[in-house]
């Protein structure tokens, strides 16, 4: 997909775990897992602000746009 | 609380669809018997089923054969619709309702439908034709807004739920 999730890099700049974050944001380890490993179809403006809020960062921090990755990569 | 009521209507309701499907097969049995004795013994079989001996009896009796094979052909269209509605009720209990699958099956259900209710005008056909002042048939065909109206609305509810399951696909993937 060419949308690039960086969450995994946000976390590690943090020192912050998955579990952490899942528990300050109140959503569930699988559903955060999903979004990390760039799973994820869509991802709600309210996860998106939560997550933000909870690492200090902004949208583009979490995401990116890479037009060279598959698009069936999903 | 219809947390409560909904799961015991659907057990209900599948259990109904399941003698339903029993009852058919027997109606489907016992028309081919039907039919069978008719061919086999035309004269006590007729009168068993209250027709008069009076003037030319051939042609009713065609007419009531030929009712007799729509009923039979109505029997496995009748089944599927059953069947497709059991298994829409199935996933529901198991909590999947908006699913591609239930999409089609309404759209069989509604095809099916489409089927019976044009073999029910057929059988008003052939019972017009062969009744007569004095053989009269009580089989009669009456048109029923009712029912092309539920065709009609299970057509447009499975497109419904063909974009209800295209949501819930799309839900799936939300974080």
């Amino acid at each position: 997909m060419p949308i690039i999730v960086k969450l995994d890099d946000m976390l590690y700049e943090r020192r912050m775990s998955l579990t952490e974050l899942s528990e300050r944001i109140g959503i569930t380890l699988p559903n955060l897992s999903i979004l990390k490993t760039g799973k994820a179809r869509a991802i709600r403006f309210s996860t998106l602000e939560a997550v933000c809020e909870a690492l200090q960062c902004q949208p583009g921090d979490l995401l990116a746009f890479d037009p060279t990755a598959s698009a069936e990569e999903a | 609380m219809p947390k409560n009521t909904y799961p015991d209507t659907l057990s209900l309701s599948r259990k109904v669809l399941r003698v339903l499907k029993e009852l058919n097969l027997l109606m489907g049995f016992l028309i081919s018997a039907l039919l069978i004795a008719s061919l086999v013994a035309a004269e006590p079989v007729m009168a068993a089923l209250g027709v008069r001996r009076t003037g030319d009896t051939s042609t009713l009796f065609l007419g009531m054969r030929l009712i007799m094979v729509i009923g039979i052909v109505a029997v496995p269209i009748t089944q599927r619709v059953l069947g497709r509605l059991l298994s829409i009720v199935e996933s529901v209990l198991v909590g999947t309702p908006f699913v591609s699958a239930n999409a089609v099956r309404l759209q069989q259900i509604a095809w099916g439908i489409l089927g019976l209710e044009l073999l029910h005008l057929a059988v008003g056909i052939v019972a017009a034709s062969v009744a007569s002042d004095a053989n009269p048939l009580a089989l009669r065909w009456t048109f029923s807004l009712t029912r092309w109206l539920a065709v009609l609305l299970l057509f447009v509810l499975a497109r419904v739920f063909e974009q209800g399951a295209r949501m819930r696909e799309d839900l799936d993937g939300t974080v």
